[in-house]
């Protein structure tokens, strides 16, 4: 239980100003490693995988407890012009009255691993308002992300049935990837037959967890009967309490840290190469990366955006 | 330079696209909301019957920068100014409000005094409402 109110608006305006944050700011903040907050959730898997409905049940069914419970749900953002129709929400109108829960949409923006651009420190943000826990939706990107497996605790992965997500979940190495593995819509044809596939999969491939010893629970879902939400959150609560035993705590935050970082560098090589002019692709590839490069290792110029 | 070009003028803004009360015609709003989208910005739609508690709830969550409400129910004189009382309750009284529909000429001024920036209706180009949203924001 947390003891003061959320305060809404400033967490709402400090996460809209992350959002288009230049994270040189974070830099030059000297922000460490993250502290322990809030317990961090994942539903990831491919566009149209019912990760907004199957969320909002969720989450329902976990504020009984009266915890302070976070959603950041993150739609594509244009690749062209950096737009986003943000709609998730539209699938949670059921948890807006609730004042301990909290939605968020956001935009990937520049990032491409199905998170969004200074998702680190938004979720030290939610961290800072007490939430007890944070669920992360990302991109439907088909693929479990990497940017996701650091950044939160428990990674669900949310597939269909018949939909190709096999193949998907094949080349991702779901069961490296994904803590547990949700089969949605099981009401579906082939749902069943998708269980089973997944579970010989998951067999083949190694666990998550550095010493193997969680076995990645395989289960289907669906929206008809909350028996199954209430199993999912039912795994969750033991994933949960699997790596809280694992004392791994600081493991992760080097990940995390590490997982921040290259975002960061990411972030500004994208910003740098944007930022070139038609000329600057004359020269010889060598000289475009040193370039490029230099511009890095220089702060000032990245700040100032100057690339002449 | 290939950034910043009249594309994406709402590029980084965050914009609340939301239909209060009961008409259940959201094709306007959703056309504004990809126009917007397609200017840059981040669109938060709400989807339909949103009451004016809910719309002033999710802007505050959001931080959006702006709100576009669409009404086609004609209770826009009593829907606007129940929104923007609760936008000032929230702290959000600096947030530009824009209305869109079906909007009669001799409303238009009640609107803007209760503090909407501007009004839109169907006849108005979106290039023209895109531009006014992103003149206001700059």
């Amino acid at each position: 239980m947390s003891l003061e109110p959320l305060n809404r608006y400033a967490l709402g305006q400090k996460l809209t100003q992350l959002a288009s944050a230049d994270p040189l700011t974070f830099v030059q903040d000297g922000a460490g490693l993250d502290h322990s907050g809030a317990r961090r959730v994942a539903l990831t898997g491919a566009p149209g995988a019912g990760k907004s409905s199957l969320l909002a049940q969720l989450v329902g069914l976990r504020s009984q407890t009266g915890n302070r419970l976070g959603i950041l749900a993150i739609d594509p953002s244009s690749p062209k012009n950096g737009g986003a129709i943000l709609g998730d929400r539209i699938r949670m109108d059921d948890l807006e009255e609730n004042d301990n829960i909290y939605i968020r949409s956001l935009g990937s923006r520049t990032a491409g691993d199905g998170l969004a651009d200074n998702l680190y420190e938004m979720m030290n943000t939610m961290d800072e308002h007490h939430f007890d826990e944070v669920f992360v939706e990302t991109v439907g990107v088909g693929q479990v992300g990497y940017g996701a497996r650091e950044l939160v605790d428990t990674v669900v992965l949310v597939v269909i049935p018949e939909s190709g997500d096999m193949v998907q979940a094949m080349k991702s190495g779901i069961s490296e990837m994904a803590d547990i593995i949700v089969v949605n819509k099981a009401d579906l044809p082939g749902a069943r037959k998708m269980l089973n596939d997944i579970n010989h999969i998951a067999s083949v491939n190694p666990s998550c967890s550095d010493d193997n010893s969680w076995v990645t629970p395989v289960m289907l879902v669906s929206n008809k009967s909350p028996d199954y939400v209430a199993e999912l959150s039912r795994n969750i609560d033991a994933h949960q309490a699997f790596i809280a035993g694992q004392q791994t705590g600081r493991a992760r935050k080097v990940a995390r840290a590490r997982y921040r970082l290259q975002q960061v560098v990411d972030q500004q090589l994208a910003k740098l190469i944007s930022q070139t002019s038609d000329e600057f692709f004359a020269a010889p590839l060598n000289r475009q990366v040193s370039t490029i490069l230099a511009q890095l290792h220089d702060f000032q110029t990245i700040q100032t955006g100057d690339t002449s | 330079m290939n950034m910043n070009t009249s594309e994406n003028v709402l590029k980084g803004t965050r914009i609340l696209v939301g239909k209060p009360g009961l008409d259940g015609h959201d094709i306007g709003a959703k056309i504004i909301a990809l126009a917007l989208r397609n200017a840059g910005a981040e669109v938060i739609y709400t989807g339909l019957r949103r009451s004016p508690e809910q719309i002033a709830r999710v802007a505050v969550d959001e931080g959006v920068n702006a709100i576009g409400l669409s009404i086609l129910s004609g209770s826009h004189k009593e829907l606007v100014p129940d929104v923007m009382e609760r936008l000032r309750a929230a702290g959000l009284g600096g947030v530009a409000v824009f209305v869109g529909g079906t909007i009669p000429l001799e409303d238009q001024p009640y609107l803007k005094e209760v503090g909407v920036t501007d009004i839109f209706t169907a006849d108005m180009p979106l290039a023209d409402v895109v531009s006014s949203i992103a003149r206001t924001l700059a």
